[in-house]
Order: C-alpha cells, then sequence, then structure tokens
C-alpha cells in the first residue's frame, strides 16, 4: 500500500499551486464578482500549466494531476469553472445540476454548456442571468428543458469526485487561515491557540481535514476493476465526506476568526461565498446521504465485511 | 498510490475468518466475561495461530515470527477485533510487549520471553495507570527503593485490564523521584505470582477482567528484570507504546456489526426509519474515513515525521466507535439492552455499547489526542 501521492504529481501540484496562487488568491476571486477580465486570466493560468491538456477520462496520471490541480484550484478560491471544463463533452463544458433547481456555477461565461443530473440524464441547458447572490456569487440559474439522452456515470462520478478535491483544498486553506490566526492574536494576554477550546475546535477540524484528503486519495486511485455501481457510491461517499467536512471546517473558521471573518475582505469570507455551491449542489450532505442508502444492501458501499459487487 | 493490502491481504482474510468460524464459539464475546471457557478458548485459539505462524504474524522470524507485513499485521488486526479479539489479552504482548522486548531487552529477556508470546503461552498485563497518575504517566508515585543490587516496590496501581489472567506485567515505578521528570521511571518485568502482588477486580459496566486494582508491597525487583536502562523507562514506554499507536481496530467491529445486524434484520432493513438508514450511511461513511486514516498512520510508522498521524487516527476510530454504539442501539429499539445469548447477535450489540463508552479514554483519552493533533497543526513541538 502507498498512500503518498507519486513524486511527479506533488511536483506538479507545487507547480500548479504557485502558478494558480500567481493570480491573487481570495482577493482576486473577490475582485472577479465584478471584474470579469479576473476570470480569463484564471483561465489563463489553467492554460499554462496544461489543465485543458489533461485526459482525465482514461489516463490514471492525468486524473491524479487533475485533482491535485482542483485541490489548488479550491485553495486559491479561482474563479473559473475547471472540473465543468475538464469533463467537457464535444467542447461543451459539463454542468451537474439539480434539475429541481437547476444552477451552474459561472453558467455566464461564454461558451457552451451541457447539464447532467447524479442519474446520468443529460440537458441542453439555457443559463439565465448571475443574480449578484452573496453566496456563489457566479451561480446562474438556467432552464433545462426534457433530457436529451444521457451522460456516461463514470463522467459524473468523476465530476463529484474532483469538485471535493476543490472542497479538499478550500478547507485545508481555510485551516490554514485559522491556524495563522489564532496563532497571532492576543487575547486575555496570549494567543487564542493558548486556550484548549481553541485547540480541540482546530483538531477537530484538522482530524476532518485529514480524513477527507486520505479519502479524496483513496477515491480517485481506485483500481480500473472496479465495479461502476462501486465507483459510483465512492463519488457520492467522497462528496458526502467533502460536504460535511466543509460545513463543519467553515464553522469552525468563523468562530476562531470572529467578526473579521465575516468582511468580505476576509478570505475566509470569500472561500466560505465561493464555495456554497461545491458544498450545497446539486446535493447537500443529508441528500448525498439518503442517495447512498440503496447501496447499503446491495454492497456497493464496500465495508470489510460487505459482499463484492460482480464486476 | 495503490491501497491495496497486498496480494496474500484477501487470502489471509479469509483464512482468519474460517479459522474463527471454525474453532471459535458462534456466541464468543471476548475473553473478559465471568465464564472461564472463554478464556480457555482465546488459550487454545492463540495456541493455533501460533501454530499456523500467524500469532506472532508480522515478527521477525528470528523471533518466533511470521516475518509478514505491516500490512498482513493491519488485516490480522482488523480479523481479530471485528470478532470480538479472539486472542484474547495475548493480543497485548504479541503487538507491544513483544516488540518492546526486540529493541530494549536483554539477550536472556529475549529469550526468555519472545519464544512463549510467540507460542501462545502467555499473557501479559501493563501496569501504568494510578490512581494520581492517569494521562500524566509520568506523575506516577509507585516507588522503587533500591535494596541491596535491586529494588522494594511498593504503590498501587488501577485500572489494569486482565490483571487476573496474566502471568506477566510490565511494571513501571519511580526509580528516582529527585530527577526530572522523564528520567524518574523505570520499567520492570515482573512474574505477577512474586510475592507482595495483590490484585483486586474492579466491578465495572465494561464487564469482568477489564478493570483491577494491583497493590504492590515490597516487591522485589531485580537488575535482570529492567527493561531498558534504569531511569529510561519514561522513554522506553513512550517508544513501547509507539508500537500500539494506531490502536485496536474499533471500525473493523463496527463494520462487522453493521454487516451483522443488517443480514439478521434481512428485508427488515429498508423498512427502519429513513433517518436512521441516513445515519447508518454516514457512519459507514466515517468508518472509511477511520480506517483510511488507521492505513496513513500503519504507512508512516517507520517515518519521524508522522507526526500525529496515529492520534487523527485514534481520534477518527474512537468517535466511530460510540456513533455506531448509539446507531446499532436505536436500531434495535426495544430489545437493545437485552445481554446474553438470546438478546440480539448474541448480545454483541450491547457488549458493544458498553465497551464503546471506553473508547475515547482506554490507552490515551481523546482529549490527549487532540491536543497532540492540535500541537502539529499550530507548530508547536515541544
Amino acid at each position: 500500500m502507498r498512500t503518498e501521492l507519486p513524486q511527479d504529481i506533488s511536483d506538479f501540484a507545487e507547480v500548479a499551486a504557485a502558478r494558480l496562487a500567481r493570480l491573487g488568491g481570495p482577493p482576486a476571486a473577490r475582485l472577479a464578482e465584478t471584474d470579469h477580465a479576473v476570470r480569463d486570466a484564471a483561465r489563463t493560468a489553467l492554460a499554462e500549466v496544461g489543465a485543458f491538456d489533461l485526459d482525465v477520462r482514461s489516463e490514471a496520471d492525468d486524473l491524479l494531476a487533475a485533482a491535485v490541480l482542483c485541490q489548488a484550484a479550491g485553495a486559491t478560491v479561482l474563479p473559473y469553472p475547471l472540473v465543468e471544463e475538464l469533463l467537457a463533452v464535444d467542447g461543451a463544458r459539463l454542468a451537474l445540476v439539480n434539475p429541481d433547481a437547476p444552477r451552474i456555477d459561472h453558467g455566464d461565461l461564454p461558451g457552451d454548456w451541457v447539464a447532467a443530473d447524479l442519474d446520468g440524464n443529460r440537458y441542453r441547458p439555457r443559463p439565465a442571468s448571475r443574480t449578484a447572490a452573496k453566496l456563489g456569487p457566479f451561480l446562474v440559474p438556467a432552464f433545462l428543458g426534457p433530457p436529451e439522452g444521457t451522460v456516461p456515470a463514470r463522467d459524473i462520478n468523476l465530476h463529484l469526485v474532483l469538485g471535493s478535491w476543490r472542497i479538499l483544498g478550500a478547507m485545508q486553506q481555510s485551516l490554514q487561515i485559522v491556524t495563522d490566526h489564532v496563532r497571532a492574536r492576543v487575547q486575555f494576554g496570549k494567543p487564542l491557540a493558548d486556550f484548549q477550546a481553541v485547540k480541540f475546535a482546530v483538531a477537530d477540524a484538522a482530524v476532518a481535514v485529514r480524513g477527507l484528503h486520505e479519502l479524496a486519495k483513496f477515491s480517485v486511485a481506485r483500481p480500473e476493476s472496479t465495479p461502476l455501481e462501486v465507483c459510483s457510491a465512492d463519488a457520492l461517499v467522497l462528496r458526502l465526506k467533502a460536504a460535511d467536512t466543509a460545513r463543519q471546517v467553515l464553522r469552525t473558521s468563523h468562530q476562531l476568526l470572529g467578526a473579521l471573518g465575516f468582511c468580505d475582505e476576509s478570505d475566509i469570507s470569500v472561500l466560505d461565498r465561493h464555495t456554497q455551491p461545491l458544498i450545497r449542489l446539486p446535493l447537500g450532505a443529508d441528500a448525498l446521504a439518503l442517495r447512498l442508502i440503496p447501496d447499503v444492501p446491495a454492497g456497493a458501499l464496500e465495508t470489510l465485511f460487505s459482499r463484492p459487487v460482480p464486476a | 498510490m495503490d491501497y491495496d493490502l497486498g496480494d496474500d491481504a484477501g487470502a489471509l482474510r479469509s483464512r482468519l475468518r474460517e479459522l474463527i468460524s471454525t474453532h471459535m464459539p458462534a456466541d464468543f464475546l471476548g475473553a473478559c466475561t465471568d465464564d472461564p471457557r472463554d478464556l480457555a478458548a482465546t488459550e487454545a485459539f492463540c495456541k493455533l495461530l501460533a501454530d499456523e505462524g500467524l500469532l506472532a504474524l508480522a515478527w521477525p522470524k528470528e523471533h518466533g515470527g511470521g516475518g509478514g507485513s505491516v500490512w498482513q499485521q493491519t488485516v490480522l488486526r482488523e480479523e481479530m477485533w471485528a470478532q470480538h479479539e479472539p486472542r484474547g489479552p495475548q493480543y497485548m504482548g504479541v503487538n507491544w510487549v513483544g516488540p518492546a522486548l526486540m529493541r530494549y531487552g536483554t539477550a536472556e529477556q529475549k529469550a526468555k520471553h519472545l519464544s512463549a508470546i510467540a507460542a501462545g503461552d502467555v499473557t501479559w498485563c501493563q501496569g501504568f495507570s494510578e490512581p494520581e497518575a492517569g494521562s500524566d504517566l509520568a506523575s506516577l508515585r509507585t516507588r522503587a527503593v533500591p535494596d541491596g543490587d535491586g529494588w522494594r516496590i511498593t504503590g498501587q496501581k488501577v485500572w489494569t485490564s486482565y490483571a487476573l489472567m496474566a502471568s506477566w506485567c510490565v511494571l513501571a515505578a519511580c526509580t528516582d523521584p529527585d530527577a526530572p521528570k522523564p528520567k524518574r521511571l523505570t520499567l520492570f518485568l515482573i512474574p505477577m505470582d512474586r510475592p507482595g502482588f495483590t490484585v483486586r477486580p474492579i466491578a465495572s459496566m465494561l464487564g469482568p477482567h477489564h478493570l483491577n486494582e494491583m497493590f504492590l508491597d515490597d516487591v522485589a525487583a531485580y537488575p535482570e528484570d529492567v527493561l531498558g536502562e534504569v531511569g529510561d523507562g519514561w522513554r522506553v514506554m513512550r517508544e513501547a507504546l509507539a508500537f500500539e499507536r494506531v490502536g485496536i481496530a474499533r471500525y473493523a467491529r463496527c463494520e462487522s456489526l453493521l454487516d451483522r445486524l443488517a443480514a439478521e434484520l434481512g428485508d427488515d432493513w429498508g423498512r427502519l426509519p429513513e433517518s436512521l438508514r441516513a445515519r447508518w450511511v454516514k457512519a459507514l461513511v466515517d468508518l472509511r474515513v477511520a480506517r483510511l486514516l488507521a492505513y496513513r498512520a500503519v504507512s508512516l510508522q517507520d517515518d519521524p515525521s508522522a507526526g500525529a498521524a496515529a492520534s487523527a487516527a485514534r481520534i477518527a476510530t474512537t468517535t466511530c466507535d460510540q456513533q455506531v454504539a448509539e446507531l446499532l442501539f436505536d436500531a434495535l429499539g426495544p430489545t437493545a439492552l437485552d445481554s446474553g445469548v438470546s438478546a440480539p447477535l448474541h448480545g454483541a450489540i450491547e457488549d458493544h455499547w458498553r465497551y464503546a463508552q471506553a473508547a475515547t479514554v482506554a490507552s490515551g483519552t481523546i482529549e490527549v489526542q487532540k491536543m497532540l493533533v492540535s500541537r502539529e497543526e499550530l507548530g508547536e513541538h515541544r
């Protein structure tokens, strides 16, 4: 067993993170809410690191590279629909939507879109305009129309998995901001980090993020022979854990940063607001859990004791 | 990356399950019961494992082990704990007393103890905790006073598991109360029948044999009893416990119990309230995460930069243990409190709930584990 990313992928992750960070991180993401040029610059940066040359559907190494790139995008709150473009269908970005209330993050960007729901139904979406929302400022309501064919389940799974890597990056960054803050902020004559209640909150968040990281690596490294039903359950499991972790870490972040964390210029505020679409859409944690219920008796949600699902 | 436990992991898992189903009673819930047949069953099973080269699977062959990998050891740990630890109290000798002897023991100590542990002939207990020294072990008060070439040990130990079953004890005592804390302690390997040892069981909700107190009244100790160097007990204890720092595979029993209860419920599982089935899903997700954190800790066990990986795994696993205990009780409803062979799963769920209460206390409290994780996250190195 090897639980470390391969060295070449770690090297790529470092280069990609440095390039995306040069865009300016959360402040640049905030600026992108009003300045369209920032999103163009984000696409340029992604192109420079080779994002759009990655074949995530058939090359295992490319998928790993895409995963760490999404992680870096999450950490820098990259204002660009990276996952959607990595999984483009015939040149059209693939959006994962909930047909009950279709929303597409960055759906206002020029270019074609294809939408799919978690059942794999394919739609031709007609995005409307942005709504100046605080949470998910780039979210665009969309009209779907009737289903037109299907999208492979593997694409849906990859969408959920890569989106979870974005959440992972965002939560690792949130935790870093929090630990920096509690070490620097002095109250009652000592750093916040010296208070046991603060230490425990940091530990709980850290264990959640470490667990998400291990699960994300496991989920992206499943062998090709893994049955599709198991891969689909894996993807939902990862997204559920990612959404749960995000809720916990962001809550901890806001609590420990105090009023500072709510300010628009706070990186935590930007991380929180811009990551909300990934946390809530197409389904939130509780709805994902309900969706996974049939996978328990079917054995698709694998445990040490579940009966093997035929390949 | 590769999350395969190895080509032979599947075969090993199957073999262990076969051995357990063939040789252990169907209603076995561990050695810690009032029925002496349960302890006898574990002793016989340890002999069987030893004959198959599986008891000390990961030990070097020169010490009577199987020369297996840490991942084979991981499979063994999972399968044993999942089935209520059919090795009984002997897992402690195999998992950390033996490895500690390999690293710190004298040639005579190795010759005397290692083959006995690997053969399944001996049960050890661990005399560390005291009434005034739980998490803060370095503050323990049991004194070893010089006496000729050796010492006379007087004091009290508490919460000692298996003390009435054990024939040997790894005993921590203070040999120099004036030394700095890290240099006060010495570890001794003492036979439990040495004069001056008294063991009293402590009745508890965990069940018999889990908790005992030991009184030491002028117990003789000799230079050949010392494990490591005199005054170096704190370091030996910390490093020796690192062999077990990832802890028992509680996630495996949780997954096993959930699987067994689902099988027993059959179609009725689908009639459980949706909210409860959603909790079931979330528990399985958390258990997978706990297992992966444990694998991460195992993969880093020889890495000095491993840091708090084992503590993170312990926090996740022990929390799951209690979460699953509540879930199983809620799924059973009115029969949850029933115990004994007529209870659901022969009382395994009721037994699990009681034992799970200790998960976040035993072998290092969750508070200590959180301190270790937070120190690493906050860049505090002490």
